[in-house]
């Protein structure tokens, strides 16, 4: 097919409406953008152009439920993301095989000088068996030095995985002070209820993202099955649905979350003791609850 | 580097917070695009319980893969609107196949009512951009991406569905999407900075 072949097929593939039968002339289709410069910038401007139909479609007559955040908000935390494809990690490792192979050539410095030793002292009477067992001795050096290698790759991933984990830790407990420093963040103290009568909880929140942390002390353990949730209740409306958690053992908690727009100007928030999966209103005995500012 | 930075969306900075895994980022994400999304799943699955559940999947893998943005190969705009119409159209499979299965009925409460009244400013101008520009291209033109996209039918399936020749239907399309393209020119997307 020619180039003018491809360019009309841009058009249906942007609409992702060629016949799906033809895996051939898909995956032609697919060769022939990854080498033509013209026809990749045109099929950007046709995929564009389709993307903006999603405003063909009416708005929905209401919004998602509220509790669809709060449940996306929660889901994310259990949901590992895709590594980012990063030229840094290429770099690294390619990094990492250079300082195994300086480590594993300076041993073998070592060795040499040892078996020069060795060979010099012999070497008028054992020359030639002297000589191969030299280059035995390289041999094996070698082997160690590929394996060594080898292993040092594996545990450099391993690492590199690690330190990526312990990045995102980071800037989570650093995003957390932040938050907790920042002048702006508004606090809400929350305390037990008759059925909860030592519990007691702070809510930090930026009122501008929404970002809020809550921490909470002698709650008493959840029941198989359920979990804590909180509410943010703004007067005259249903409570709006927070995330759920669960405390440790010491009855201590601390939870993320990000309060809707419509919930960072509640005058109350509360927590209930509801189904695990959290609902969508609350059904559960309120055990924490800020006094109305 | 005097030279003018390529600018970056706000969709994109948030794509790239999301893939640094922050949070709160999605969050922004979410409220900026749910309704127009869900709009969009509605329309592709005529159930509101249908379009909630995939409007979940979709913000999850919004989340997974945000790493694989890459705003050199598009707008963060398409993107996202493309995961969310794919994701769309592979439910709609499913169920179609399913409806055939065991014949009970794929529709629940449809939500086909306008509700402008969920609807921001940004999204509002958006939306009478593209309204404007599919009011110029011809009806069999328009007819004929509809179907495609929000059907999700290929060239040969539109072209039984209309009763046309298959090479008519892809000359429709063809002209169809290159107009559409040259209408909205650099319209859309425009004024997306001034809400953040």
């Amino acid at each position: 097919m020619t180039h003018e072949d491809y360019k009309e097929m841009l058009a249906l593939d942007a609409l992702d409406a060629l016949d799906g039968g033809d895996a051939q002339q898909q995956s032609a289709l697919a060769a022939h953008l990854a080498g033509c410069a013209e026809c990749r910038a045109e099929m950007e401007t046709l995929r564009d152009a389709a993307a903006s139909l999603v405003y063909a479609a009416a708005p929905p007559r209401e919004a998602p439920a509220p509790e669809l955040r709060a449940r996306i908000l929660t889901a994310i935390k259990s949901h590992p993301q895709d590594a980012r494809p990063a030229t840094s990690n290429g770099g690294a490792a390619t990094a990492a095989a250079q300082t195994s192979n300086v480590s594993s050539s300076s041993e073998f410095e070592k060795r040499r000088e040892a078996r020069e030793v060795r060979v010099g002292r012999r070497l008028l009477v054992f020359g030639s068996l002297a000589a191969s067992l030299a280059i035995a001795a390289l041999l094996v050096t070698l082997a160690l030095a590929w394996q060594r290698n080898a292993r040092l790759q594996g545990e450099f991933a391993r690492l590199s995985e690690t330190v990526n984990r312990t990045q995102q830790e980071l800037a989570r407990t650093r995003a957390d002070r932040e938050l907790l420093a920042a002048p702006e963040a508004l606090t809400a103290t929350l305390s037990g209820t008759k059925v909860a009568e030592r519990a007691r909880a702070r809510l930090t929140f930026d009122a501008q993202t929404g970002r809020a942390m809550l921490m909470a002390a002698d709650l008493p353990p959840a029941p198989p099955g359920k979990a804590y949730q909180l509410w943010f209740i703004a007067e005259g409306k249903p409570p709006m649905p927070g995330s759920v958690f669960q405390p440790d053992a010491r009855g201590h908690a601390e939870m993320h979350e990000i309060i809707p727009p419509e919930g960072r100007t509640a005058a109350v928030f509360a927590v209930t003791l509801e189904p695990a999966a959290g609902v969508s209103a609350p059904t559960g005995e309120i055990y924490l609850k800020s006094s109305a500012s | 580097m005097a030279e003018a930075a390529p600018q970056t969306s706000p969709d994109t900075e948030l794509l790239h917070a999301i893939a640094r895994g922050d949070e709160s980022a999605l969050a922004a994400l979410y409220d900026r695009y749910n309704s127009i999304l869900l709009g969009l799943l509605l329309r592709i699955l005529h159930s509101r319980v249908e379009a909630e559940d995939v409007l979940q999947e979709v913000f999850l893998q919004i989340w997974q893969r945000a790493a694989n943005f890459d705003e050199t190969r598009g707008r963060a705009f398409t993107w996202m609107v493309t995961l969310a119409r794919s994701r769309a159209i592979d439910r709609l499979r499913s169920l179609q196949s399913r409806q055939r299965a065991d014949d009970t009925a794929l529709r629940d409460a449809p939500d086909s009512g306008v509700g402008d009244a969920v609807e921001d400013v940004y999204h509002g101008e958006q939306r009478e951009i593209v309204r404007a520009a599919l009011a110029e291209i011809p009806e069999e033109q328009r007819r004929a991406l509809l179907l495609a996209y929000f059907e999700g039918l290929t060239q040969a399936e539109i072209a039984e569905r209309l009763g046309q020749p298959l090479g008519t239907v892809k000359t429709r399309m063809r002209s169809g999407m290159s107009k559409l393209r040259d209408l909205l020119g650099g319209k859309m997307g425009r004024g997306a900075g001034l809400n953040f």
